[in-house]
């Protein structure tokens, strides 16, 4: 036996058929995510070492800037008519530079934002959330949340160059989340009731 | 292709994590932890150890993503820090154990592998993965190294500190451990060819 073929028996030990099913069969083993404690350690660790700044929030704040700020909003809703929502209005759920997109890309676009914007109101009508909750419901909901606070955050950056199919993607990523989120609230919602 | 490969992050958001906005290495953590997690998990069984090693990963990514030149994928990158944390982690288990990684594959013999409750005829992805876990944690490695994120021989030997002929011998030695699981149809051509379960 030659030593090249002795390897490759060697190596293989299965046949090209049973090495592609192997292949697709621990290919296609489920993900797992991670606890959602896990990445409030990494920030934790993260801002004690100085790898990250701080998000803004969190930054120790003084009794005049808070009191600045909270003239500067009586001043614009005075001075800006329409800048704070009249009651019943509902909160926009569009992230600014959408109204900045040039009509042409709104066609494929409108629909995903409707969309979005129904689920939004669909999850406001549902009862408050309960006080005692599955842990479990609870880290799911908080990660759909957080997620969509991301695909928020890269859709409202002003850095960040979306191509328009790149838009959509987010888009359809933005509603999808959403529905899984209602799903999860209405069922929650429907626990709570009995 | 390995997950990793298919999640995309926008240049402008790694410029970002680069000068240390914690947004932007949240948004990169909430794209790679699953599949971090995922790998880690696979190597070393335990998820208390594998949201340590995912903790490691990140902060190694935010410590070094300055000196990411996007030469490579983001994803590939990650992954090798993700593979390279599991690996160190195995390491000093089995040298806590005081084994080296030869006698790793010793720990589990083929009739103990039998009684592990590896299916003769399993055609799900639960017996793949209990089998999976019953292979040491040097042959779990190379297989997943080698048949799912890609790895040659020469890059695993690399990895491990090995010789590529280290990685061959455990490749096969686990592929004859998972063998039973791909069951041949009764039914099988006479010409040789075979209907697998997967």
């Amino acid at each position: 036996m030659s030593g090249d073929r002795k390897e490759k028996e060697m190596i293989c030990a299965l046949t090209a058929d049973e090495h592609n099913a192997l292949q697709k069969g621990l290919r296609e083993l489920p993900d797992t995510m991670p606890p959602r404690a896990v990445w409030h350690r990494i920030r934790e660790q993260a801002e004690a070492e100085g790898l990250v700044n701080k998000p803004r929030m969190q930054r120790r704040s003084t009794w005049y800037t808070g009191a600045g700020l909270a003239a500067a909003a009586v001043i614009a809703a005075i001075v800006i008519p329409g800048v704070i929502n009249p009651p019943g209005e509902e909160f926009p759920t569009v992230p600014p530079n959408v109204s900045e997109t040039p009509v042409a890309e709104l066609t494929a676009l409108q629909t995903l934002m409707v969309e979005s914007r129904q689920l939004e109101s669909d999850l406001r009508a549902l009862p408050d959330e309960p006080r005692v909750m599955r842990a479990g419901t609870v880290a799911t909901i908080s990660d759909l949340e957080d997620r969509i606070a991301a695909i928020d955050y890269q859709l409202n950056d002003p850095e960040v160059r979306m191509t328009p199919e790149d838009k959509e993607l987010f888009w359809r990523e933005r509603v999808r989340l959403m529905k899984l989120l209602l799903q999860l609230r209405y069922a929650q919602a429907q626990r709570a009731a009995f | 292709m390995s997950k990793f490969a298919d999640i995309q992050i926008d240049p402008a958001i790694v410029k970002k994590a680069a000068r240390g906005d914690s947004k932007a290495h949240e948004i990169i953590y909430r794209a790679f932890a699953t599949p971090v997690y995922s790998i880690c998990l696979r190597f070393t069984k335990v998820p208390a150890h594998a949201e340590d090693l995912v903790q490691e990963t990140f902060i190694e990514i935010m410590r070094s993503i300055p000196k990411f030149r996007g030469e490579a994928a983001l994803g590939s990158w990650i992954r090798r820090i993700a593979v390279t944390k599991s690996l160190m982690f195995l390491r000093s288990a089995w040298t806590k154990r005081g084994q080296t990684l030869e006698d790793d594959w010793q720990d589990v013999t083929e009739g103990q592998a039998a009684s592990h409750g590896i299916s003769s005829h399993p055609d799900d992805a639960l017996d793949l993965d209990a089998a999976l876990a019953n292979l040491t944690d040097v042959s779990r490695a190379v297989v997943w190294l080698h048949d799912v994120e890609g790895f040659t021989h020469k890059e695993i030997a690399g990895l491990m500190g090995k010789t590529e002929s280290f990685s061959k011998s455990q490749l096969s030695r686990a592929y004859r451990r998972l063998r039973p699981l791909l069951a041949v149809d009764e039914n099988a051509q006479p010409d040789g060819a075979v209907v697998r379960s997967y």
